[in-house]
């Protein structure tokens, strides 16, 4: 057991967390996204054991079960949410949900789906809330 | 300059890294897959000059050099793959490479843990719900990243800063000698001192993967804490269940 088994396995576990972030910020689908977390999980749990095998105690592993732990709740709910988005949109597309944020940041488009044009504020120069949502439309009232 | 040339064994698989995961990445139009893979074979190679180790048991160095090439290939592969049934695929083998650094590290209970939770439950489920909702296979936008140059750079950057740390802390390059520097870690107190379950480690390092010694430390050290793991499990499964969409108001 030598030193350097130690620094190549944290080189392995962080090259795998940066290709996981990778994967989660680029991908579009929903399910690639929360692959992609766990891949992130796994460079993390690569480094717990690889400490754990240096310092010679379990507790590395104990805490990589827990991870793993984690992990199963994390992908359990993240299933049942897409499910539930997938219902709503037939898509699995992240974009098809970009409206829900709020009005006045930025909207970061990829290709494919356009920026919508915002309409001009006559009251920009005024103080103002950040708006919560959308104003909802009320047949027949007059705004 | 010539910081970049003394750190060259880290820029440089750095930068290839990042050519190749860009080159690969998933666009509308024809991207050079051949290209982008030679260019990823250069950066892994290079990698291997830094983290080249002094020589050793040459079938562990054998076994890790396969198990860390198959996970970060199969990684960059699930990554850029525009199919997401292969992608869940390419996640699998990665998997399997992680359990094979996990036996490594001598732990062979996570090993096999890993590969049941992960291959055999979560793969499995992904799998199901992308053959259900994506039946034609790779969807428009499967071909479009999101922001693919500033994603890559700062995942790189991250990668950059991760990989320096590590060359500064003790060296990548062979620098750092077998035992640990002195005030290199905090010296953590194994047994808890709250938990009357606690017993003192066993000091023998051929023993700490089996399931006696990592039961003991599971089930007296962090007894509380496996309790609230449970907890955790058993309301993420109520949470699904609640969210989950019922049958009666449609497919799927």
């Amino acid at each position: 057991m030598t030193s350097t088994a130690l620094e190549s396995q944290l080189v392995v576990g962080a090259i795998l967390f940066a290709l996981g972030m990778i994967g989660f910020l680029t991908r579009r689908n929903l399910i690639l996204i929360v692959l992609s977390t766990e891949l992130m999980l796994h460079g993390v749990s690569l480094n717990l054991t690889a400490f754990g095998r240096y310092h010679g105690n379990p507790q590395g592993q104990v805490f990589t079960i827990f991870v793993l732990t984690i992990a199963a709740c994390e992908a359990g709910l993240a299933l049942s949410l897409i499910l539930t988005l997938y219902q709503r949109r037939k898509s699995l597309d992240v974009f098809l949900w970009a409206n829900l944020g709020e009005d006045d940041l930025p909207v970061l488009s990829g290709g494919g789906v356009p920026a919508q044009p915002k309409a001009a504020d006559p009251n920009a120069d005024l103080p103002h809330l950040t708006p919560a949502g959308r104003a909802p439309t009320i047949p027949g009232a007059k705004i | 300059m010539n910081w970049i040339m003394d750190h060259g064994a880290v820029v440089l698989p750095l930068f290839l890294g990042w050519l190749a995961v860009w080159c690969l990445l998933p666009r509308e139009k024809a991207r050079s897959r051949v290209l982008g893979g030679l260019i990823a074979l250069g950066a892994m190679l290079t990698l291997q000059q830094a983290l080249l180790p002094p020589a050793g048991n040459a079938v562990r160095d054998g076994m890790f050099y396969l198990f860390s090439g198959t996970a970060i290939l199969s990684g960059g592969l699930m990554i850029t793959d525009r199919n997401p049934v292969f992608a869940a695929l390419w996640f699998a083998l990665s998997t399997l490479s992680v359990c094979g650094l996990f036996l490594i590290n001598s732990a062979p209970f996570l090993s096999a843990a890993t590969i049941i939770v992960y291959a055999g439950a979560i793969v499995v489920t992904f799998l199901f719900v992308i053959m259900l909702a994506q039946q034609s296979g790779a969807a428009n936008y499967d071909h479009r990243p999101v922001q693919p140059v500033a994603a890559t750079v700062m995942s790189f950057v991250l990668l950059g800063a991760l990989l320096f740390a590590l060359q500064e802390w003790g060296g990548i390059d062979g620098k750092s000698a077998d035992a640990a520097r002195e005030g290199q870690f905090a010296t953590v107190d194994p047994t808890v001192k709250a938990n009357p379950f606690s017993r003192p480690p066993v000091s023998n390092k051929a023993e700490i993967g089996s399931m006696r010694v990592l039961g003991r430390s599971l089930f007296a050290d962090y007894l509380y804490v496996v309790e609230l793991a449970g907890t955790v499990l058993l309301v993420a499964t109520i949470g699904a269940i609640a969210i989950a969409p019922r049958r009666s108001q449609g497919t799927l």
